[in-house]
């Protein structure tokens, strides 16, 4: 397998919602950079361009 | 044919193992630190206008996440292994900043081999066909005629032209005589 194929991999995989098991064990307290992180992160940041496009329609 | 596709065997005994930054321990041996980094790294300008100009060309996410992963490997910040771990949470970051700029991408990570479920094909797998649906796959079911003998085999009796037919075919006709339309 080539690099590039198992970074697509990583990506599917990730994508999927899933997250390396053996690193979030060796973590304290579980990795940070989880799908769900990526997803409130996504919602605040796509949220405020939201907000500031509809500030500008009312204005 | 891949065989000549890998490295020469023994090489790295071969080479001194202090040339190249990823030769030594990297620099980064965290999951969250490696990610951070990325994501640090990625709101420089340059970085950033790369990353958007490179999506904006039509290349897949995928790529720009290779390539990124590439250059901290050869500046030996983190290892192959720990680049890989990260791929996931890089693509996902900067699929959320292309959607904040409204470039439309793809993830580039699609299974091309795959194939992909039609409602024709599905209802062929379940047994459910239209009438027009089955008049063609009788057409296709009919299967092509093989003179005897193969390919270059002599026609049979009832496959031979005529004798008028292969009198055409040799000349021996007479022909018409064109006739003056106008007289």
């Amino acid at each position: 397998m080539k690099f590039e194929d198992a970074v697509k991999k990583s990506i599917k995989t990730f994508m999927q919602g899933k997250t390396p098991s053996a690193t979030d064990e060796m973590a304290e307290g579980g990795i940070f950079h989880t799908p769900e992180y990526f997803d409130e992160l996504e919602e605040n940041i796509l949220g405020e361009v939201k907000e500031e496009e509809s500030v500008d329609e009312d204005v | 044919m891949k065989m000549f596709d890998a490295p020469i065997a023994g090489a790295n005994y071969a080479a001194d193992t202090r040339n190249y930054p990823w030769h030594r321990p990297p620099d980064i041996v965290n999951y969250d630190e490696g990610v951070d980094y990325m994501i640090t790294k990625m709101k420089e300008p340059e970085q950033i206008e790369l990353v958007f100009s490179l999506l904006e060309i039509d290349a897949h996410v995928a790529t720009v996440v290779t390539s990124l992963l590439m250059q901290g490997i050869s500046r030996g910040k983190f290892s192959i292994d720990l680049a890989i771990l990260m791929a996931g949470p890089i693509a996902r970051y900067i699929s959320i900043i292309a959607d904040e700029q409204g470039i439309k991408y793809d993830m580039g990570v699609g299974d091309k081999d795959r194939i992909s479920i039609t409602p024709t094909s599905l209802k062929m797998a379940l047994g459910i066909m239209d009438d027009d649906n089955e008049e063609t796959l009788e057409v296709l079911e009919e299967a092509p005629v093989i003179p005897e003998g193969g390919l270059m085999g002599a026609p049979t009796e009832d496959e031979a032209a005529s004798e008028d037919e292969q009198a055409a075919m040799l000349g021996m006709v007479e022909e018409e005589e064109p006739t003056d339309e106008l007289a």
